[in-house]
């Protein structure tokens, strides 16, 4: 799940009113864990997720590294090693945990699939001000543009072990090879990358893209704050 | 016509390479997620992100290495492809391997100010081999620790069965991780100052 650009109505918010509803979303889940929370929630979630043009067997699909964990939750609590085998009072709470994480991931996979890089960048800004703002900005802009470039790195010196018959070595040397040559070429694309900043007067205050708040965009942010303090209330 | 003046406030010298190295290890910690390794004791694949944890703290100090693995996760929860599996979301935050991840930039300042003695950076060579052992030692104790917390608090698991699901498969492999870290930093052919 990445950006992708597009014309929804997700596409056109501010970032700033898209974290809101997110964190919004996520106070309601983890408050209201509860049958009738969760299923007002799975409306509100596959809403946000037709706002963004998203589908939800897409995004599903997209999120198999942390599914078998939820899947297992309530099939490890709910079992037991003589009968009734299974107690479904127990699996009750992990089953019901592990469906408020399936809609909070979903949501902020609609995020993701709508939102820049650089309106991020300007929303972290505009939330953290200041110097720390700034550097966190930048940093957070160059993980974003250089994880290609490294993880192409890495993967051309597994090649390149894997060509000469490296991969029949032990783990642990396996492991050493792989880090240092990621390391060394991390540290001197680092190196390269500060001299250049250096040599472009990277500043405390460059110039960002406006951020533009909308109608629409008050809208969502209140409606989210609204959901975030009636969770909280009720 | 309008025109904006400003003056440029420039960013120190020390601070750019710091933060070039952190953003960088960042990265690379990201890119990690995507290097799967065979199991010693399981068909569960590990990746070598906790390796770079324990590089970030060792390598950068307690400061730049927290606030690298900071970097880490800001990035991923804005949507870089970089938490396990190429997952990326606010939502990875809160979901089932939120412990494991707030516990990255803890475990790095950790791991570095044990290694280090303190606050300050030394010279990689003055580094006892004990002294890292102990701080990724103290490094995994941390991360597994939040992470088993996450998993409970999260989704819900017994501690124990959180302890099954979440950690014992992967510590013998954390083991192999410690003893390739020492040999990282131990080694001629890493070129860092």
């Amino acid at each position: 799940m990445r950006y992708e650009p597009g014309e929804s109505l997700l596409h056109a918010l501010d970032p700033r009113s898209k974290l809101a509803l997110q964190v919004a979303f996520a106070v309601a889940a983890f408050a209201h864990t509860t049958p009738r929370g969760l299923a007002a929630l799975t409306l509100l979630a596959l809403g946000v997720l037709a706002a963004a043009r998203l589908s939800p067997v897409a995004v599903v699909s997209d999120l198999r590294v942390v599914l078998p964990f939820l899947v297992l939750a309530p099939l490890v609590e709910g079992a037991r090693l003589g009968a009734p085998w299974f107690d479904v009072a127990a699996a009750r709470f992990p089953a019901l945990a592990a469906y408020r994480v399936l809609l909070v991931l979903l949501v902020s996979a609609a995020y993701v699939h709508t939102t820049r890089t650089r309106q991020s960048r300007a929303a972290v800004q505009w939330l953290v001000p200041g110097r720390v703002g700034q550097l966190l900005g930048m940093g957070v802009a160059l993980v974003f543009r250089f994880v290609p470039v490294l993880l192409d790195d890495v993967r051309r010196s597994r090649a390149a072990m894997r060509a000469r018959l490296g991969s029949e070595r032990p783990l642990r040397d396996r492991m050493r090879l792989v880090a240092t040559s990621g390391l060394n070429r991390a540290f001197a694309r680092a190196d390269a990358l500060a001299v250049a900043l250096q040599a472009r007067c990277f500043a405390y205050n460059p110039t960002l893209p406006p951020l533009s708040f909308d109608r629409r965009d008050w809208v969502v942010t209140l409606s989210a704050f609204a959901l975030a303090v009636g969770a909280l209330a009720v | 016509m309008s025109t904006h003046t400003e003056n440029v406030d420039l960013v120190p010298s020390d601070v750019v390479v710091n933060l070039a190295r952190a953003a960088l290890l960042a990265a690379l910690v990201g890119a990690f997620a995507y290097v799967k390794f065979p199991n010693p004791v399981s068909p569960i694949e590990v990746t070598l992100q906790v390796l770079g944890v324990f590089l970030a703290g060792i390598l950068l100090g307690p400061l730049w290495g927290g606030a690298s693995l900071g970097l880490y996760l800001a990035a991923g929860a804005l949507g870089a492809p970089i938490f396990s599996g190429g997952a990326a979301g606010v939502g990875h935050l809160v979901g089932p391997s939120a412990g494991y991840l707030w516990s990255y930039p803890i475990a790095a300042a950790l791991v570095g100010f044990l290694a280090h003695g303190g606050v300050e950076t030394r010279s990689l060579e003055d580094l006892a081999v004990w002294r890292l052992v102990a701080a990724m030692v103290a490094g995994t104790t941390v991360i597994y620790a939040l992470g088993i917390a996450g998993l409970v608090v999260v989704v819900g698991y017994g501690l124990g069965k959180a302890f099954g699901v979440g950690a014992a498969a992967f510590l013998p492999a954390e083991a192999v991780k410690i003893a390739a870290a020492v040999g990282i930093v131990r080694s001629d052919a890493l070129r860092v100052e």
